[in-house]
């Protein structure tokens, strides 16, 4: 009986999300007016470096998080255990939106993308097709039926939850790790120097990039430059031809730059590695303890 | 007797489309002084600072830092002592956090980590940037980020700083801002060369101005001389600076007497003005 009420439970959860982040994907529609698909794109990607920046838990040590993610993963998937997973779910969520201070609203709106895909695979695995008829549920489409049965939803409501835990999981760290705190774990982990240089530049370059865009879209729609169909197909050619060579000159004049400072083939920053407190370690081990004891009970 | 810190003989520079940027540029800089550089865009003022800094090789000619002649092994050494900052602070930020970014200069100067950070605070403290450690780039305003990529040099501890065009695109606050920090840093006898179109300023804080037409230095000199020359100005599409017309204005009809002590701000043109009234 309990097992059936949390199995509910779980099956509302993503469809609750499903609901809050479709009602805050059409707020945020409307108060852009009509947006284009990579106006969009590009306002979620702002919004979640600007999450990372602004959330509490930035203060915590950057190689504490990722390490705490990956051990969080990796029980994730090893346990293979639906509780563990729906613990994993709640209490990422918790850390992130109680602890770290991101509204709720927010942290469901970035959850829902990964969600979208992730329901889309799971149709895919609790629905079979087949000749004769099997299965604890089918549907006859004249030529076949599309069948599913108990233990298949149990699979995949199972499969389910282990993917979303692990998604919040990293999500967690996104949501809570600037990402030139994560380039400098990568840093320290002896990945090869020229990676994390060009994952610097590469995160500083997005903005620089998207802004210069960006400009020069609103220049094109003051124009009239988005009217239809064949002139927005112009217009984005000639913008995205003008980025590349925007990009080239930027290139070239950050080059510049950086010799005038003395550059010479490595890019040094002092970044300093925050404190971990031993209250923090005690309870991510305490944590990863609790998942243990509710994969051993519920075996 | 002042000591020259850089000598310029016949700097020619060619890009590599072939178009001559700099032609035969010679000039000599002294420690201290407070230079303005003037010339309509593209004249070769950029171009001209890259090549003080070592980033551009002139294609003929001769740099010479405390006599010493720029080869392509002292090159750390010059670039140590002459900082540039861009016109385009985002052409010039290439961290994703405020410290990182001011330590950059220092930390490629191979220096300790002691000193890096202190240089780091120092210079952001002279920037009243404290708070901002932590912040991405990209959530700065542009004044932030100019005063971001004003702090870089100075935590380099550069001899000469350059600074191209800073006023563009500043408003009248940071512009204000600015200002103080130019004043600031000439009160400290650091050298300090700036290129601006701005001639009230120039007029206002220059020792000495150079002007740039076409690749070549066609006027170099007090801000009085310079602007006093009609020809200089009319060649490089300058204007007079309002304080200088004013005063003109006032000798030429008579109200006032031509003491030639020019007031070069409104705050020592009201004081004259009260010598006058008193008189």
């Amino acid at each position: 009986m309990e097992k059936t009420i949390i199995v509910c439970l779980m099956l509302f959860l993503p469809a609750f999300a499903m609901v809050i982040s479709l009602t805050v994907q059409k707020r945020n529609n409307e108060a852009r007016g009509h947006g284009h698909g990579i106006g969009h794109r590009h306002g979620s990607w702002m919004a979640i470096d600007y999450f990372a920046f602004s959330s509490k838990l930035r203060r915590w040590n950057a190689t504490f998080k990722l390490a705490f993610t990956l051990v969080i993963i990796f029980l994730c998937i090893g346990l293979n255990n639906a509780f563990v997973s729906a613990v994993i779910i709640v209490s990422m969520f918790y850390m992130v939106v109680a602890v770290g201070g991101l509204s709720t609203r927010d942290y469901i709106s970035v959850l829902s993308i990964p969600i979208a895909f992730i329901l889309i695979s799971v149709i895919a695995i609790i629905v079979d097709f087949s000749k004769l008829p099997v299965g604890d549920f089918r549907i006859f489409i004249g030529f076949g039926y599309l069948y599913s049965s108990i233990s298949m939803l149990f699979n995949g409501l199972r499969l389910m939850l282990k993917i979303i835990a692990a998604v919040s999981a990293l999500q967690f760290m996104i949501l809570t790790t600037p990402p030139s705190e994560v380039i400098l774990v990568i840093r320290k982990m002896h990945v090869p120097n020229k990676f994390a240089d060009l994952m610097n530049m590469i995160y500083r370059y997005i903005f620089i990039l998207l802004d210069a865009f960006s400009k020069m879209k609103d220049a094109a729609e003051a124009r009239l430059g988005y009217r239809d169909f064949k002139t927005f197909c112009r217009t984005f050619g000639g913008t995205a031809g003008n980025v590349l060579v925007l990009s080239l000159k930027k290139a070239e004049a950050y080059y510049d730059a950086m010799e005038s400072r003395c550059y010479d083939g490595e890019l040094l920053f002092l970044e300093e590695e925050k404190k971990i407190s031993l209250r923090t370690i005690i309870s991510a081990t305490l944590f990863i303890f609790y998942l243990l004891l509710i994969w051993f009970f519920t075996k | 007797m002042k000591n020259s810190i850089l000598k310029v003989e016949n700097l020619q520079y060619i890009y590599g489309n072939g178009k001559m940027a700099l032609d035969d540029v010679s000039v000599e800089i002294y420690e201290g002084e407070r230079i303005a550089v003037l010339g309509a865009n593209g004249s070769g003022k950029s171009t001209f600072f890259l090549n003080l800094n070592g980033v551009y090789t002139p294609s003929h000619g001769r740099i010479t830092y405390r006599g010493k002649t720029l080869e392509k092994k002292n090159l750390t050494e010059l670039r140590k002592n002459i900082g540039i900052v861009f016109q385009d602070a985002d052409n010039q930020i290439i961290a994703s956090s405020v410290m990182a970014e001011v330590s950059f200069g220092p930390m490629n100067l191979r220096l300790t980590k002691e000193e890096v950070l202190k240089r780091v605070n120092e210079a952001l403290i002279y920037m009243s940037l404290k708070g901002f450690e932590e912040r991405p780039p990209h959530y700065l305003s542009g004044g932030e980020k100019k005063r971001v990529s004003i702090a870089d040099i100075i935590a380099m501890k550069s001899e000469v700083m350059i600074f191209d065009e800073p006023t563009a695109s500043l408003d009248p606050a940071n512009a204000l801002m600015l200002e103080e920090v130019m004043q600031k840093l000439g009160n400290e006898n650091k050298t300090l060369i700036i290129s601006t179109h701005d001639v009230d300023f120039t007029y206002r804080w220059a020792q000495r101005v150079i002007v740039f037409c076409n690749g070549k230095i066609i006027a170099d000199g007090t801000p009085l001389d310079i602007f006093k020359n009609k020809e200089v100005l009319k060649q490089s599409n300058l204007k007079q600076p309002a304080m200088l017309q004013v005063y003109e204005m006032l000798v030429e009809k008579g109200l006032l007497k031509d003491t030639k002590e020019y007031p070069k701000s409104t705050e020592e043109f009201n004081e004259l003005l009260d010598i006058m009234k008193n008189n």
